[in-house]
């Protein structure tokens, strides 16, 4: 979702001739996204997240009945703070290889529900949403707003995520996460 | 029973001699004459010695001041285990394994371990300078307590409640998920540190609240009335 040719056709050039295996479409609004989505499976939305803006209950609407799509966000260095709308980030100067890669790890994060399982000790993908935010220093609260849920809903979440675990402190479960891959060591301020 | 049998049946009674400052050579004498010689009234000893056996403090006798002022000092000498025996044993082993290691959650994991340790240094600080003293005052008959004081034996078990949490933690990640190549000499003695420290923290607390608690309580309601 990118209004510029320049950087949908260089995207799609870097795309299509990697090893990734997708087919690229390009749409200009959020609007043509959810016609998209009635009759296609996405599995990658690589989005401008200047379209994002003031569209945010949109997309969390779009994202709670699309639960297997992923967002990677373009980021142009104009949005400080990594969007909890965008799953991952990627800036325009970023070599092809990197952006591939960042593209890859999103795919493996939408393998089958099982393998998930198998992976991060059966939490739901929720579970990781939830965790990634109290690894990022996000409080319950925040949590909560950024998913769409009530914070009653995230301390429950949370109760499971310890239960599952076994970590029940918050730095503990940052060494968690890390472990698991389920945050990178670099987004964590040592 | 001779406490050289126990001893042999249950090597960890050593710590236990240790915070009542008792010398490991215990010859051949029974419990009840080093309890004579020391001082320590048997029925302190033995409910302590039941602890540290895995068994209750049920049907012991009611434990008399005497009693409590040395249990505040068995616990006063287990804090000086923790703080200058077992934490920083257990910090060694954590800053070599950082050293030997190039994987980055090693060193969230001593960042980890350095929090939590100031955080232990915290609470036996506090325990030592306000709880015990609180206690000291309540067995003291001569000094009334001041009302709203009572609240520090709760305050003072939850803090216990955090720091058994948090080595569970350190275990866990230990044991499930923090990837370590090899060194399993290190690992190891970190691993029996750790369960050493467990289990004396353990027992710390069970001597709180089976023994100082309620003594303090019941003593509190006496002087209430």
């Amino acid at each position: 979702m990118e209004s510029s040719r320049i950087i949908y056709e260089g995207l799609q050039a870097i795309i299509c001739q990697s090893e990734l295996g997708c087919r690229a479409s390009r749409i200009e609004t959020l609007e043509e996204l959810s016609v998209m989505l009635e009759t296609t499976k996405v599995d990658i939305l690589i989005a401008n997240p200047l379209l994002f803006v003031n569209r945010e209950k949109d997309i969390r609407k779009i994202r709670k009945s699309n639960p297997t799509l992923s967002v990677a966000g373009i980021d142009f260095g104009i949005i400080q703070k990594q969007s909890m709308l965008t799953d991952i980030s990627f800036t325009l100067y970023d070599s092809a290889e990197h952006i591939i890669h960042t593209l890859e790890k999103l795919e493996r994060k939408n393998q089958s529900p099982s393998q998930l399982k198998s992976e991060s000790d059966n939490l739901t993908r929720r579970e990781i949403e939830v965790l990634t935010g109290l690894v990022n220093g996000m409080l319950n609260k925040e949590i909560a707003e950024a998913l769409n849920i009530s914070i009653h809903t995230v301390v429950r979440h949370r109760k499971n995520i310890t239960a599952k675990t076994g970590i029940r402190s918050q730095s503990g479960l940052t060494i968690y996460a890390i472990s698991k891959k389920i945050v990178e060591i670099e987004d964590i301020e040592i | 029973m001779r406490m050289a049998d126990l001893i042999d049946a249950n090597p960890n009674l050593l710590l236990m001699l240790q915070h009542f400052n008792i010398d490991f050579r215990v010859s051949d004498q029974t419990v009840m004459q080093l309890c004579t010689g020391k001082g320590i009234s048997e029925n302190l000893f033995v409910s302590i010695a039941n602890l540290y056996n895995g068994f209750g403090t049920k049907g012991h006798e009611p434990f008399t001041s005497e009693d409590l002022l040395q249990v505040i000092e068995f616990l006063k000498s287990s804090h000086d285990y923790y703080r200058s025996d077992k934490y920083p044993q257990i910090s060694s082993y954590i800053r070599q394994l950082q050293e030997d290691h190039s994987e980055k959650e090693l060193r969230l994991l001593e960042k980890f371990f350095n929090e939590y340790f100031t955080e232990v240094l915290d609470h036996l600080d506090y325990e030592d300078n306000v709880a015990f003293p609180y206690f000291i005052t309540l067995l003291d008959k001569e000094q009334n307590v001041e009302e709203g004081e009572v609240y520090s034996s709760k305050e003072y078990s939850e803090h216990h409640t955090d720091i058994e949490l948090k080595l569970q933690d350190l275990k866990n990640l230990l044991l499930k998920y923090v990837t370590i190549e090899g060194d399993l000499d290190l690992r190891r003695r970190l691993f029996f540190a750790l369960y050493e420290l467990e289990y004396d923290l353990y027992i710390h607390s069970l001597i709180e609240e089976s023994i100082l608690i309620p003594s303090g309580v019941s003593i509190e309601r006496e002087q209430n009335v």
